[in-house]
């Protein structure tokens, strides 16, 4: 079958790049955007293997928390790994999903909410919006994948962003069509909060015909 | 229904020991302790046999006048050991079972957090609240 040729092609290019970022003391952040970019993938073809992903991420984390003594550090690394992510799977997601084009940035929150997620990690956050000016934009979470077997953060890393990751993967993807935002988790559970809320704010719109992509 | 619950790892030090605090707790310690024998001969008896026919449960390692010691190990080696009263005399082997089988699933759970490193203390919640309904279960 097809898709598992695919997943078994995915593990085997994932065991491969593991082994490399294994043996390299500064692994860069592309090879390990890469590995996770596979990982993600994978994880829609069967639905039995989301652990992949989700036990992936759980030690890159915690690798992360062992080489960097700040939370900040940790955070910044988490969402640059997510952005080099983002500007590769929006290709992924437009070719999949054939959305329409959007209007307005409402719209764009929408289809992050509803297409995106439901696609790479099987939930669906609702939307709210923060503002008069329809220019910040709330995704709640109330199931979260990604911590599924974090019981909590360890003692001494209190301001760690675990999912840190999903903000830079939103701003890459959207600086891939020509949309500069910001992307932060404005309320966290495994912070003590009740739910968990990404804060989308949309900033000027980039120009096309000078766009210089931004590292 | 257990008086004492305890979580072996593979090099025989505990990773997790919690017992009913009523009596002195040092007794049940010494009687997990003594157990760790038992284990190791049973599983190298069935060793000699073929691997995959090797059950994990181990049953009923020994019984003393009071208490009564069953034995579970998993394929890494890491044991449950759980001690129960005598006088339940209700407490049937597929009992004894399922309990060994949620504090596997627990276990796993603990195992697959990423903070957690393997061959730590579990000092996991949802694990404590597991052995807790497993101690006050039948009182």
């Amino acid at each position: 079958m097809k898709a598992e040729d695919d997943l078994a092609a995915n593990c085997a290019h994932f065991a491969m790049c593991s082994r490399v970022w294994y043996k390299s003391s500064t692994p860069s952040s592309n090879t390990i955007g890469l590995i996770l970019l596979k990982a993600l993938l994978s994880y829609n073809y069967n639905i039995k293997n989301k652990d992949l992903f989700v036990l992936t991420y759980g030690a890159l984390v915690a690798q992360l928390c062992k080489d960097y003594e700040k939370d900040e550090d940790v955070n910044k690394y988490l969402d640059k790994m997510g952005y080099g992510i983002g500007t590769r799977l929006i290709e992924d997601f437009l070719a999949r999903s054939c959305v329409r084009r959007c209007h307005s940035y409402s719209e764009i929150t929408d289809i992050i909410a509803q297409v995106a997620f439901k696609m790479y990690l099987g939930i669906t956050p609702s939307v709210a919006c923060r503002n008069s000016s329809r220019n910040e934009f709330s995704l709640i979470l109330d199931k979260n994948p990604l911590v599924e077997f974090v019981e909590e953060l360890p003692a001494g890393r209190s301001s760690l962003c675990y999912c840190n990751l999903l903000c830079g993967i939103i701003r890459g993807a959207l600086e891939m069509v020509h949309l500069t935002a910001d992307v932060t988790f404005l309320q966290d559970r495994l912070k003590g909060d009740s739910v968990t809320e990404i804060g989308i704010t949309f900033l000027k719109k980039l120009e096309e015909k000078r766009y210089r992509r931004k590292k | 229904m257990a008086v004492c619950v305890a979580v072996i790892a593979k090099e025989n030090y505990p990773l997790y020991i919690r017992s009913v605090p009523t009596e002195s707790e040092l007794k049940f310690h010494y009687m997990v302790h003594t157990s760790l024998d038992v284990v190791d001969e049973k599983i190298s008896a069935m060793g000699k046999a073929l691997v995959d026919q090797r059950e994990l449960y181990l049953g009923l390692l020994y019984p003393t006048e009071d208490y009564k010691v069953y034995g579970y190990v998993t394929n890494s080696k890491v044991k449950f050991v759980m001690v129960v009263d005598s006088s339940n005399t209700a407490l049937r082997d597929n009992e004894i079972r399922s309990m060994f089988r949620k504090l596997h699933n627990s276990y796993t759970d603990v195992m697959c957090n990423p903070f957690y490193n393997p061959g730590d203390r579990i000092q996991s919640r949802a694990f404590d609240s597991m052995v807790t309904t497993m101690m006050i279960q039948v009182c």
